[in-house]
């Protein structure tokens, strides 16, 4: 099984790497998107009025992803959980699936409980979660069913929206720890002017 | 069988892992390749105790390049371990005790006199043991299968170089018991600094075993790399302690056999 990674409409590959930090520099900044999901506890969460104003990082992805879901939550959740508490109340690290159909509420609580037990896990129908995705600038997650037990192909990047609810900065699958660690601080004051 | 779908040697593919079976007839040629020279140039007909150590050091071999050990050494760091110690560890002394018959009666030859001092095994053994943990060397070297066999094959050498100057046959000026358990010993020292790096470090030291897909979720990268810094101490060491122990008994045994054997009115 090999997840393709559907090269997101960001245009990652026309991203530029900044000299101090791990993640590639989008061309164009873009704007914190609005779509509206449900949370774990059931209720409404309205991604761009929750999160406005703080440091997010988001994530599509699905709790049976084989390969790199796994990794880039384990390695998120890994650097949050060292975070000072002072810090880590300015983020918020939001996941949201791309396989409905399984991750249910209580599997996606388990799973990303596994990493970090404050990241955010939101769903929704197809039609919301393909519209979340495409507000944020991603390609629409496909899901491969010519295996019994399918994958999902989908955007694999850390999408990381700053204080001044812009997009500047995206993290390709294969950051590793340190490099989240080092940055991380560095994104919290970084991009926080007049929104 | 696809031949572009043949997987020679177990390798970090970054493929999902799963608990199938999986050929590697490049290990199984090598492990035959060993019966063969072992049997054609090594073997000493009646010695029954060489024939087994030959076949164990061999299987300890087998086990650490076959799956499911060898293709785990793709995705753990502690199975990359667990494969380092017995290729560098367990095997070689089997396989060295296995050959010694054979070297008994053979001409001495310089090159492996010069290997049974313990100054170069010293710097053979630990210089492939720092190298070969070095996370760009690891990184780089791990997802091909010619980069694979290459480190197999530096443990299996610096395995031989660390067991030498212990077991070679006393033709060889092999160290005496004494020497032999002190320079066993020292040579457990310098792998403190790869496996405190495993341990203690702040995030996973190689970013293979970082993003690599994950085993088991219960195993997450950090646990793998201290587990992984654990094994090298805890079951690594242990190994050439018995080493060590087993010298001694010997040494012991000899010692009581001549006190035994000279007549008491000469002591």
């Amino acid at each position: 099984m090999v997840v393709v990674v559907l090269v997101a409409s960001l245009g990652c590959s026309e991203a530029a790497p900044t000299p101090d930090l791990a993640g590639a520099l989008l061309p164009k900044a873009s704007p914190r998107p609005a779509f509206t999901l449900t949370a774990l506890d059931g209720s409404r969460f309205d991604f761009e009025e929750r999160t406005r104003g703080r440091l997010t990082l988001l994530f599509f992805g699905y709790a049976n992803c084989p390969d790199v879901c796994p990794a880039t939550m384990a390695n998120l959740g890994a650097v949050m959980n060292k975070l000072t508490s002072q810090d880590r109340r300015q983020i918020d690290v939001v996941f949201v699936t791309t396989d409905p159909d399984r991750d249910t509420r209580d599997r996606l609580a388990e799973w990303l409980g596994r990493f970090d037990r404050e990241t955010v896990g939101l769903s929704g129908s197809a039609d919301e979660l393909a519209q979340a995705q495409r507000a944020a600038g991603v390609g629409v997650a496909v899901r491969d069913s010519s295996a019994g037990r399918y994958t999902v192909s989908h955007a694999a990047q850390v999408l990381v929206y700053s204080p001044d609810d812009s997009s500047h900065i995206a993290y390709p699958f294969g950051t590793r720890q340190a490099q989240w660690a080092a940055d991380i601080p560095v994104l919290l004051r970084r991009w926080t002017g007049p929104r | 069988m696809d031949r572009a779908a043949v997987t020679w040697w177990c390798a970090a593919t970054g493929l999902p892992w799963a608990w199938e079976w999986r050929a590697y007839p490049g290990v199984w040629i090598f492990v035959a390749l060993l019966a063969v020279v072992y049997s054609r140039t090594f073997r000493v007909a009646g010695h029954r105790i060489a024939d087994r150590h030959a076949a164990f050091g061999i299987g300890l071999v087998w086990l650490a390049l076959d799956w499911p050990l060898g293709a785990l050494g793709g995705y753990l760091a502690s199975a990359h371990t667990g494969q380092f110690i017995l290729l560098a560890l367990a095997a070689p002394p089997f396989l060295l005790l296995a050959c010694r018959p054979a070297l008994e009666r053979a001409p001495v030859r310089s090159a492996l006199r010069f290997l049974a001092h313990p100054l170069p095994a010293f710097a053979i053994y630990n210089t492939v043991m720092l190298i070969t943990h070095i996370p760009r060397v690891v990184d780089a070297l791990m997802p091909s299968q010619v980069g694979s066999l290459i480190i197999d094959l530096a443990w299996m050498a610096g395995g031989f170089a660390l067991w030498w100057p212990a077991v070679a046959p006393a033709r060889y000026r092999r160290l005496s018991p004494p020497l032999a358990m002190g320079y066993l010993f020292v040579q457990t020292i310098p792998a403190i600094f790869p496996a405190a790096a495993l341990v203690f470090g702040s995030y996973p030291l190689y970013r293979l075993y970082e993003l690599a897909p994950r085993v088991t979720p219960l195993l997450t990268p950090a646990y793998d790399h201290q587990i992984a810094g654990l094994l090298m101490k805890v079951v690594g060491d242990p190994i050439v302690w018995i080493g060590i122990a087993v010298i001694f008994f010997q040494w012991a045994n000899a010692e009581r056999r001549a006190d035994l054997a000279t007549p008491s009115g000469n002591r």
